[in-house]
């Protein structure tokens, strides 16, 4: 389980983010001491298309696609629309800020701090992983989905 | 003297916007080109050139009963022929997208005929005979009402009207039905309204630009748009009708 005290923030930008742009922030944001988990949030956009009259097609999509994020590769599911960071203290926000500031030249942004992950589990979350949960893996996915988390080195 | 519709209320430009829109006497400019053929092909209802199916013998045909309803209305071209009902959906972005659902089935029930329109909060859908529905299309595609950027033709996975846009300026769509080329600048649609590709690209011109999107809008939107509270007729018309509901319940009479 997330402890509480370590502070998370939500980088928001004005648009929702193409992957070149997504690519460029995360690798920018890999480079900042003292971020614990990172989530990418946004609008799902599956390779198959799951319902209605079209269902079952390939649903080609250009804002899905596999980035490089520090010398991991990172298969984007979701529209990028908000990226959720846990962080180590308070310290390491500055550094966001001049991050995002050197990607989002062409629209505004903002860093709001809160809490945006799960703290405690759900009854989903029970029953999808048990008691044992990996207390990393909680808020950080939906229960049903079968993806894994990638790891990132940092520069630690 | 003759009663004149006012449409609706307010002094902003949204609210100007929205009375030209609903006004039938106001004509819609026409702002490009997209085929019939085209229009078939987005709808995907039917094959273009294909005789259209019917739900019942026409009109001409069949025994009507003797009715004096029946004698005051005329039928329209496809209630005549006996064609069979079809829809064409729109999804239209918050973000100052040229017309919106409400107003949608406003201006559909003061401009066309035979249309049954369903009015949701992030779409609209509009249900009549088939060649009607082809014939209104066009004017629902090819003028001011629609925008390749900020409106959809979605009969499914409608969701992205109240999302940001993403940095090409355009509406969020899961199944992307339509494409920015970017060198051209042109929007292409290559799926129809439910998803299914298209054999081709049906070419639906350049989004508009911001300024014109601004001066067209018909959304009161408080950080990119005319904000709603400025609009000073439009929220005392509202107040009232809100007091009177809430003193009078549906029988609103001034004391």
């Amino acid at each position: 389980m997330t402890e509480a005290t370590f502070p998370q923030c939500r980088i928001s930008a004005e648009r929702l983010l193409n992957p070149e742009t997504t690519e460029r922030l995360l690798n920018k944001l890999v480079e900042v001491p003292g971020i614990r988990r990172m989530l990418l949030n946004g609008q799902r956009i599956p390779g198959i298309i799951p319902y209605g009259p079209a269902k079952g097609l390939a649903n080609p999509h250009p804002m899905r696609k596999t980035i490089k994020v520090g010398d991991q590769d990172v298969e984007l599911q979701v529209h990028v629309g908000n990226v959720l960071l846990e962080l180590e203290s308070r310290d390491a926000i500055p550094a966001l800020k001049a991050a995002c500031e050197s990607v989002f030249t062409d629209f505004t942004f903002r860093i709001q701090e809160g809490r945006y992950m799960k703290t405690e589990p759900s009854l989903v979350d029970y029953c999808k992983y048990g008691p044992n949960a990996d207390k990393e893996m909680l808020g950080m996915a939906d229960p049903s989905s079968k993806s894994k988390p990638v790891i990132l080195q940092g520069i630690k | 003297m003759a009663y004149k519709p006012q449409y609706c209320a307010g002094q902003t430009i949204v609210a100007d916007n929205r009375r030209k829109q609903m006004d039938p006497a106001h004509k819609l400019e026409k702002l490009r080109e997209v085929s019939d053929k085209d229009l078939v092909l987005i709808m995907g209802h039917r094959v273009p050139g294909s005789a259209y199916k019917s739900a019942h013998p026409p009109l001409a045909e069949q025994q009507e009963p003797a009715c004096p309803v029946r004698k005051l209305v005329t039928a329209t071209d496809g209630a005549k022929a006996g064609d069979r009902i079809r829809y064409i959906q729109f999804s239209d972005s918050m973000y100052n997208a040229p017309c919106h659902p409400y107003l949608r089935s406003y201006l559909e029930a003061y401009r066309f005929r035979g249309i049954d329109p369903g009015t949701l909060s992030g779409r609209q859908i509009v249900e009549c005979r088939e060649r009607d529905l082809e014939k209104y299309s066009r004017d629902l595609v090819n003028t001011e009402l629609f925008d390749p950027a900020l409106t959809g033709v979605r009969g499914c996975t409608v969701h992205g009207h109240s999302l940001r846009l993403d940095e090409n300026g355009m509406m969020f769509d899961m199944l992307q039905r339509c494409i920015l080329d970017k060198k051209s600048g042109i929007v292409k649609i290559v799926k129809d309204q439910v998803g299914v590709p298209l054999d081709g690209e049906v070419k639906v011109g350049k989004p508009m630009d911001a300024k014109w999107i601004k001066s067209h809008s018909t959304i009161y939107h408080s950080l990119v748009g005319t904000a709603y509270r400025d609009d000073a007729e439009l929220v005392e018309y509202i107040q009232r009708i809100h007091s009177l509901r809430v003193k009078y319940g549906f029988m609103p009479k001034e004391a």
